[in-house]
């Protein structure tokens, strides 16, 4: 007999209890959806989180001191000519200062607010920061030192709320007092995405000149911050490795912190493929209560068709014959569940993508399928098992004369 | 010619029970038995006689304790499960008193089922059902299903379903035990006209007037043939 015939029989009589095969395979429906919705909800949350990423931080480096405790704050600085080292890679190198400033929002009260230095032209330097209205200021008047300023989406509505911010004149201090006049001249997008809140500060941007001019605690030369927006097709770890290779030529080991979007990427990966692992494995609980309900029904069903058992032995089947027959109706009934199941998986996902913002692009791969429908085919093959030896053990006399 | 059923010295002892309490009940205690080609034999006898035990042995679902048994010639001892299911297959047709149908099947696939333990192709399954079930005077019942038929012609679809092994001996226990004198009146007319056409058949029967229809009755006693052996 071939197995063709088999699955024929199978599904003539699983077709012939309509009702209890459907109940029999809810289990593993259930089970499959879950391990299957789970792997590519993680999978989809991954590419999500890159994407938002990339978004608010584009491909890039980042440089900054290591303070280590007790540490004077400007040991370790980074100075002009590791820029300079810096501009030889493959990326836009953009050196920044960091500040903090006041301004007054009622008469009589202060609030703090961001200062950021920067080269100017930051739009072209880093894709990432776009503008909403206005100009961003350019590497001349950057260089210049001349008091404008670009305020970030949430500067802008916190300095001049219910106005038109490009064309004002933002008025900030200095802790110590000293007084900062500044030309708006443009204003920056809110940042969108999961990560949007870490760029919603309130930042304003200047001239990283105006800063060294002004700023009570910078000195000439020296940054906090370096960005390196990566060109197009440079390779991250190896920019990050010449990056590590500079500082650590000139200052030693651990005096600088080199980090990339890439490193994020890779350790929100590994944090997603984390949760994916535990929350498949609870999944994959279900999967075995679905298995033992397979084993129940399948037991039921042997014992329910005892003299149908009793009658094909009497026509000439074999034991292992009819041990085929169970098995196989068994992996056909969890083949159809995992099948149902990873139809209604691709349902969820389909909607998911649909609805939530976060989830950007529908992902089902055929890896996915392919493990979901192997794990349901094993769990029938190994659930089945049981019940198939009993029904090929019966005697085909007790079988026929069972009532 | 050669015997279709040769039996020397069968015996068939059930044991139940382990230890000291185990009981040995002897079903059969030295069966001698021939039957040759074309015959129409009922096996009779009171029950306790042996005479399900001996038709289980006969059609291969059991195997004796002690003696010999040739079907078609060729000895039963020592065959494997799987050897047994193929000769049953091929040698045994069985007609049940519950005719033992499969409910969801109709009457051509119930027929044709069988042929698939002989690797047969469907479309050869199905023509063979077809003409099993035309020889029975029910080709125009092929796609009804067992609730769909009269007692009756339920047995007789199970017949056909006996006739599509092209068996060499038609097995049959107490083919009319659940049928009304007219529906028997029927199947027993039918096994007739198979006997006309040369089919060898065995009827277990407890019924005297079916017994008499048989061309030979023999009778069972305590597990022995008291008459009707003809070995």
């Amino acid at each position: 007999m071939n197995p063709l015939e088999n699955f024929r029989m199978a599904f003539e009589s699983l077709w012939g209890n309509k009702l209890r095969s459907f109940l029999a395979l809810l289990g593993i429906v259930i089970g499959v959806f879950a391990v299957t919705a789970m792997i590519s909800l993680g999978q989809m949350a991954t590419a999500g989180i890159t994407q938002d990423l990339e978004a608010i931080a584009g491909r890039s480096i980042f440089v900054q001191p290591n303070f280590n405790e007790g540490q004077d704050f400007s040991t370790a600085p980074i100075r002009e000519e590791d820029i300079l080292a810096l501009q030889t890679l493959p990326a836009s190198v953009i050196p920044q200062l960091f500040t903090s400033a006041q301004y007054e929002a009622r008469p009589g009260t202060r609030r703090s607010i961001q200062l950021q230095g920067t080269p100017g032209d930051l739009p072209r330097l880093d894709p990432t920061n776009k503008l909403a209205r206005g100009r961003y200021f350019s590497q001349a008047e950057a260089r210049g030192g001349l008091a404008v300023a670009v305020l970030s989406d949430r500067a802008a509505r916190d300095l001049f709320p219910g106005r038109e911010a490009v064309g004002q004149v933002a008025r900030l201090f200095y802790p110590n007092g000293a007084r900062l006049e500044l030309t708006v001249v443009g204003v920056l997008q809110p940042p969108g995405g999961l990560f949007g809140g870490l760029g919603a500060a309130a930042t304003v941007y200047v001239p990283n000149e105006l800063i060294w001019n002004t700023s009570p605690t910078a000195r000439k030369g020296q940054y906090d911050f370096v960005v390196l927006s990566l060109k197009k097709g440079a390779d991250a770890r190896q920019v990050t490795r010449q990056v590590q290779r500079i500082f650590e030529g000139r200052y030693g080991k651990g005096k600088y912190q080199i980090a990339s979007t890439e490193s994020f990427q890779d350790t929100l990966r590994s944090i997603t493929l984390i949760l994916q692992a535990l929350l498949g494995a609870i999944a994959g609980l279900s999967l075995l209560v679905g298995g033992i309900g397979i084993m129940n029904i399948m037991l039921v069903s042997v014992t329910e068709r005892t003299r149908e058992i009793g009658l094909r032995k009497a026509l000439g089947a074999t034991s292992s014959q009819i041990r085929q027959q169970f098995l196989i109706e068994a992996v056909v009934l969890t083949l159809v569940g995992g099948l149902l199941g990873v139809v209604l998986a691709a349902g969820l996902l389909l909607l998911i993508t649909a609805t939530v913002p976060f989830f950007k692009v529908f992902i089902l791969n055929p890896a996915t399928v392919l493990l979901a429908l192997a794990v349901s085919a094993l769990v029938g093959l190994f659930f089945g098992v049981w019940p198939a030896a009993r029904a090929a053990a019966l005697d085909p006399i007790e079988a026929l004369r069972y009532e | 010619m050669t015997p279709v059923v040769q039996m020397r010295g069968v015996t068939k002892v059930y044991r139940s029970g382990s230890g000291s309490r185990t009981v040995e009940v002897r079903a059969l205690a030295g069966v001698d038995l021939s039957i040759y080609p074309g015959e129409y034999v009922a096996l009779m006898g009171p029950s306790g006689s042996g005479k399900s035990t001996l038709m289980h042995i006969i059609g291969l679902l059991d195997t004796p304790t002690e003696g010999e048994y040739w079907l078609g010639g060729e000895p039963v001892r020592g065959l494997s499960e799987a050897q047994l299911a193929r000769i049953r297959n091929q040698r045994v047709g069985f007609v049940f008193q519950a005719f033992f149908l499969l409910p969801r099947l109709t009457a051509l696939h119930n027929v044709a089922l069988p042929l698939v333990y002989r690797g047969l192709p469907l479309a050869e399954r199905l023509k063979r059902a077809k003409a099993a079930l035309e020889a029975v005077g029910l080709g125009d019942r092929l796609d009804h299903l067992p609730s769909e038929l009269s007692g009756g012609q339920k047995q007789r679809v199970a017949i056909a379903r006996a006739l599509v092994q092209e068996p060499d001996l038609l097995l049959a226990d107490e083919p009319t035990g659940n049928l009304d004198s007219r529906s028997s009146d029927e199947i027993l007319g039918l096994f007739d006209a198979l006997h006309r056409q040369g089919k060898t058949i065995v009827m277990v029967t407890h019924e005297p007037d079916v017994g008499a229809r048989a061309q030979r009755i023999v009778r069972l006693r305590d597990g022995r043939v008291a008459d009707g052996g003809m070995v």
